[in-house]
């Protein structure tokens, strides 16, 4: 499953984060900056897999972002990779060409979206139409 | 894009992302906290439109990282709310700032409960939702059965099916209790033959969890996973928006995969049949394209379908496509199938004999033991570690050794032990295997525990054609000008009881290897000084006859530490001293160590005792008594009285 879900910048300011196991606040801190000093520095042209603690993170860096997966070792690591990616096409297509400060603005929204996407640690929905228009029938009751 | 209608969150976002350092933003992040507070406790009261801003300005902060406690009351209160957009915040934000430890939650049970029984789908939604991303013990006791009814129930929508089962799996695994199986078992089965692939998704993970725990209440539910399976396989009627680059929802392929993975068998001959060939299609299918995306999606299914096939232990005909497979894998210049290549070689490793396909890799897997990413040298280590055996234990353990010397230090304890372990377990003469160990504590002392010198001197002193060469060894390194405190001890220990057999050799006179160890004493800790304390008075008891000068420097030595504040140093000091004076009786009190009883290495055992989950445990245990071993060194007998302590004195 899914333990936690990190979106950090390179500086390591957290854009989004969701915990689907239960963690104090101070522990919560210390994981962020642990998982951004493990994701930021490495190159590149390294594996998207990277050991933490008992379990391993999978991340993609888009732009100025990382997108951070904390799951249990036994998991796929590309299908959770792909996940990350499904993640990110739904938001680009939300938000009409994402960046970082649409993110950052619209918070609230992208809490939203992820509630659509994953639930209790695991996929929930995989068509991006699906989400998006349930995310139109949300809007329609604010 | 603005936030609709929420101007003051906005600029309060606007504010924040303008101050020029930490400071600024601290203080006013501390204005607004206080300005929420106050408006909290005011004796007016807020309308929920207010709340629901300050609530998600809470958030906010708290996402920057302050802490925002105090409003954790007001944000549980808003789920109360009886319209949507308070309601939704409530919710939200509780799922953010609390977790099932907090006890306020608990206060929300009811308003939940209702929301979930109640008839307003949207409530319904958020509901589910918090529950299963936050809901703890309490929650699964109270709302499990109203959970099911909704996941079963005809009259609603996939969108709240969904949710349900995945909110279920949580209550589940907060309590596994509450899923009466006697029940569950035929629903499950009947959830499996949903035609919404959103709630076949979300319904397959839950089925995944019941059948980890049980596969035997859960066998009806086998036939459907190779259904969907096929289905997907086939791209039979899957709707395009769930085809993801091309391909039927990998995620749903794999979790059906995962799932067939928990049936021990699959006695049915067609089903299997019908299985061998989706997997055998997947096996052979999967093409190397240009998209990544595709190209990962792709190979997640086949990585998947390998891990079913190793699982089903098809013929051997297939398992040899997989280590052909592998064997490419591990060769390519994408990272990421590199580093799945050999994890998943490991895996093979354990549940089949393909040791002699592997073998042929070799070369490849040492070279990824030097490759710059830190992941994949990890994943070669454990592949190099599983396929060690005699044949090629010589190779291994010297790779690894060289290696050492560069290796940075977070794999430095790993390699250390693994190679002690292999040279243990593999060595082909002992005089190899002591090579091996001084070379390990003279490349990483620091990462050697003790156990592994311990085990050295336990071989040394059971062989005694082992004792000359083990001594000249030890007086070899402590020429080197600075030595790790452990290679200090084990050469002082060994040298203590073996060195007269070298006394005929140059530099190696009494005298002459009580002086190259006395020089290391200022250089060594108060546990160190002990050990040379005895071998110190064991070099005196063999020299015969005695040599007066070197009593006297020995003497003088005992008598500088009788006054030693350390009780160990002390005690021996004195001893030593007074029973060195006894002249040849002391050749009774300190003779050579009798050989150990043999028992089971304390370093498998605590490769065995190290902190991993219980499957990983199985397989190591399972590992260990496959791996043939025609080893010298290391044997299972018990002694019959009952194993000794592992404490000695050296």
């Amino acid at each position: 499953m899914i333990r936690f879900i990190l979106l950090q910048n390179r500086q390591g300011k957290t854009r989004l984060a969701k915990y689907y196991v239960p963690l104090e606040d101070s522990e919560k801190h210390k994981v962020e900056y642990e998982v951004h000093r493990l994701v930021v520095n490495r190159d590149p042209k390294f594996t998207n897999f990277v050991e933490f603690r008992t379990h391993k993170v999978i991340y993609r860096r888009y732009a100025g972002l990382f997108f951070a997966l904390c799951v249990d070792i036994t998991d796929n690591e590309l299908a959770y990779l792909e996940c990350i990616h499904l993640f990110v096409e739904i938001l680009d297509h939300f938000f009409s060409n994402v960046c970082e400060l649409d993110l950052v603005f619209n918070f609230h929204k992208v809490y939203l979206i992820l509630d659509e996407f994953i639930l209790a640690g695991e996929l929930q929905e995989t068509s991006k139409r699906a989400i998006i228009e349930r995310m139109g029938e949300l809007e329609k009751l604010e | 894009m603005a936030l609709s209608g929420m101007r003051g969150l906005s600029v309060f976002i606007s504010d924040i992302r303008n101050c020029p350092n930490k400071e600024q933003e601290r203080l006013r992040v501390d204005k607004e906290l206080g300005n929420i507070r106050t408006r909290f406790k005011s004796e007016k009261g807020l309308t929920h439109y207010e709340k629901k801003k300050y609530v998600w300005k809470m958030l906010y902060i708290h996402m920057l990282g302050y802490d925002v406690d105090f409003g954790h009351m007001e944000a549980v209160s808003l789920i109360s709310a009886p319209k949507y957009p308070e309601k939704q915040v409530g919710y939200i934000v509780t799922s953010s700032l609390l977790n099932e430890n907090h006890d306020f939650l608990r206060l929300a049970i009811n308003t939940v409960r209702n929301d979930i029984i109640g008839r307003n789908e949207t409530f319904q939604c958020l509901a589910l939702t918090m529950v299963g991303n936050i809901g703890g013990r309490e929650f699964s006791e109270s709302l499990a059965p109203d959970v099911q009814k909704l996941l079963i129930s005809s009259s609603c929508r996939p969108l709240v099916r969904k949710k349900a089962a995945l909110c279920l799996l949580r209550l589940y695994r907060k309590n596994p209790d509450v899923v009466n199986i006697d029940g569950w078992a035929d629903r499950m089965a009947q959830l499996l033959d949903e035609r919404d692939l959103g709630v076949l998704t979300s319904s397959t993970s839950l089925l995944v969890a019941l059948v980890s725990n049980n596969h035997e209440a859960y066998w009806s539910c086998l036939p459907k996973c190779v259904k969907i399976l096929e289905r997907l396989a086939r791209n039979q009627d899957i709707p395009q928006e769930y085809t993801y680059y091309g391909i039927p929802s990998p995620w749903l392929q794999v979790k059906a995969m995962r799932a067939l993975q928990y049936f021990p068998t699959i006695e049915d001959p067609n089903i299997r049949r019908s299985l061998f060939e989706v997997l055998q299609r997947i096996l052979m299918g999967t093409d190397v394209v240009k998209n990544v995306n595709k190209n990962n999606a792709s190979h997640a299914v086949l990585f998947e379908a390998l891990a079913l096939v190793m699982h089903l232990d098809a013929e051997k005909e297939m398992m040899s496509q997989c280590v052909a497979l592998l064997g490419k894998f591990i060769a390519v210049r994408e990272p990421n199938i590199r580093y799945l290549g050999l994890e998943n070689m490991s895996r093979m490793l354990m549940v089949t004999d393909v040791h002699d396909s592997i073998k042929r890799h070799q070369a490849q897997i040492i070279t990824s033991l030097k490759d710059p990413d830190i992941s994949i040298r990890r994943r070669a280590l454990d592949l190099l570690y599983g396929m060690c055996d005699v044949s090629n234990a010589k190779d291994i353990v010297e790779e690894l050794l060289q290696y050492l010397s560069a290796a940075d230090f977070a794999m430095r304890e790993e390699l250390s032990l693994k190679a002690a372990i292999l040279a243990e377990k593999f060595a082909p003469d002992l005089s190899w295997y002591v090579d091996v160990i001084l070379q390990l504590i003279d490349k990483a002392g620091d990462f050697v525990s003790d156990d592994i010198w311990f085990r050295v001197v336990q071989f040394v002193t059971n062989n005694e054609d082992l004792q000359p060469y083990a001594a000249a060894k030890a007086r070899e390194y402590l020429d080197k000008p600075a030595i790790h405190e452990t290679m200090v001890k084990v050469s002082a220990y060994l040298l203590g009881e073996y060195s007269h057999l070298l006394a005929r050799r140059p530099g190696c006179s009494p005298k002459e290897i009580f002086t190259v160890i006395h020089e290391k004493l200022p250089t060594v800790s108060t546990t160190t000084i002990p050990i040379l304390l005895s071998t110190y008075a064991k070099i005196l008891m063999h020299t015969q006859p005695a040599d007066p000068e070197l009593q006297k420097i020995v003497w003088a030595i005992f008598n500088k530490y009788e006054s030693c504040i350390d009780v160990e140093i002390q005690q021996r000091a004195v001893e030593y001293f007074a029973l060195s004076k006894k002249g040849a009786a002391l050749m009774d009190i300190l003779a050579e160590m009798p050989k150990f009883p043999e028992r089971q290495s304390a370093l498998l055992k605590k490769a065995e005792d190290a902190e991993v989950d219980s499957a990983e445990q199985s397989a190591i245990k399972l590992r260990a008594q496959q791996q043939m071993s025609n080893a010298l060194v290391v044997t299972d007998q018990r002694p019959a009285n009952g194993a000794p302590s592992d404490c000695w004195r050296a």
